[in-house]
């Protein structure tokens, strides 16, 4: 199961289909990324027998941008919609990735997204098997998109 | 002829990209109400008639499919046309969604041209 792939294809139709911008994915991290700073974080759980948990992390300048095309209109400080729209991109995200996974025979749920955004803070991952964490850049900046999964039955 | 739409969705920026890629694909709606959830909206149904419900499924408190159930249990609303707009495409969650009586979906991301392919006929 090629997590890179099905998180590429995923960020990139959201971008293009309804903001508008062009995205360019790096090579995945070798190692997660736990501590964040300035930053706003979109995550949703994801169950069924390949559960686990998707995340989008921005630094708040990148986040602003994300929001500023998404409402179009100018956003220059962390409120309620840039909140809501990380919030959003993690839960069309797990969408697109449920559709991915489940041409693959595993069936995922999606739960409600939450947000996190603050001068530092720590997002922990269960323990599973299969991972990735993928880079991505858009003009103001680069965002994180991680995927985490049991290994499908 | 006024046409009065509610859009059910718990963010509050979908439904501010829904509302625009209205205006954007070129239906013309008078009023846009809005609710952030299932229970929501039949509040808002109790006392507002609206000629289209454009409705997310995966929402807290009531979701997408329980509205569609309760609605269809209501005399008065049972008859206005549900479109899904959802993350959640897939073909037995749109199918039960069918089976309560949802007339169309349009999954999330969507363009304006694809809000207008499925609401052009409604409205």
């Amino acid at each position: 199961m090629d997590l890179s792939q099905i998180i590429k294809d995923a960020t990139t139709e959201i971008f293009e289909t309804m903001l508008m911008m062009e995205v360019n994915p790096a090579a995945p991290l070798d190692q997660r990324a736990q501590k964040f700073t300035d930053s706003v974080s979109g995550i949703i759980g994801l169950g069924g027998a390949g559960g686990g948990m998707l995340a989008i992390h921005a630094p708040i300048r990148v986040a602003q941008n994300i929001t500023s095309n998404f409402l179009g209109m100018d956003v220059d400080e962390v409120n309620e919609d840039v909140l809501d729209a990380i919030g959003e991109m993690a839960n069309m995200l797990a969408g697109n990735v449920k559709r991915d996974i489940a041409k693959l025979g595993s069936d995922l749920t999606l739960a409600i997204p939450s947000t996190i955004s603050g001068p530092e803070y720590k997002v922990d991952c269960p323990s599973t098997s299969l991972g990735v964490s993928l880079p991505f850049s858009i003009d103001a900046g680069t965002f994180l998109v991680e995927l985490h999964l049991q290994k499908a039955s | 002829m006024s046409k009065k739409v509610l859009i059910v969705d718990d963010s509050s920026t979908m439904r501010k990209i829904v509302t625009r890629s209205l205006r954007q694909a070129g239906i013309e709606i008078d009023q846009i109400l809005e609710a952030g959830d299932g229970q929501q909206a039949l509040d808002i149904l109790a006392g507002e008639q609206v000629d289209m419900i454009l409705s997310d499924i995966n929402m807290p408190t009531m979701d997408g499919l329980e509205f569609l159930r309760q609605k269809s249990a209501k005399d008065a609303i049972k008859n206005i046309p549900v479109v899904m707009i959802t993350t959640e495409a897939g073909a037995d969650i749109l199918g039960e969604a069918k089976s309560l009586g949802a007339v169309g979906a349009i999954k999330k991301p969507f363009t304006p041209d694809m809000i207008q392919q499925v609401l052009g006929k409604f409205l």
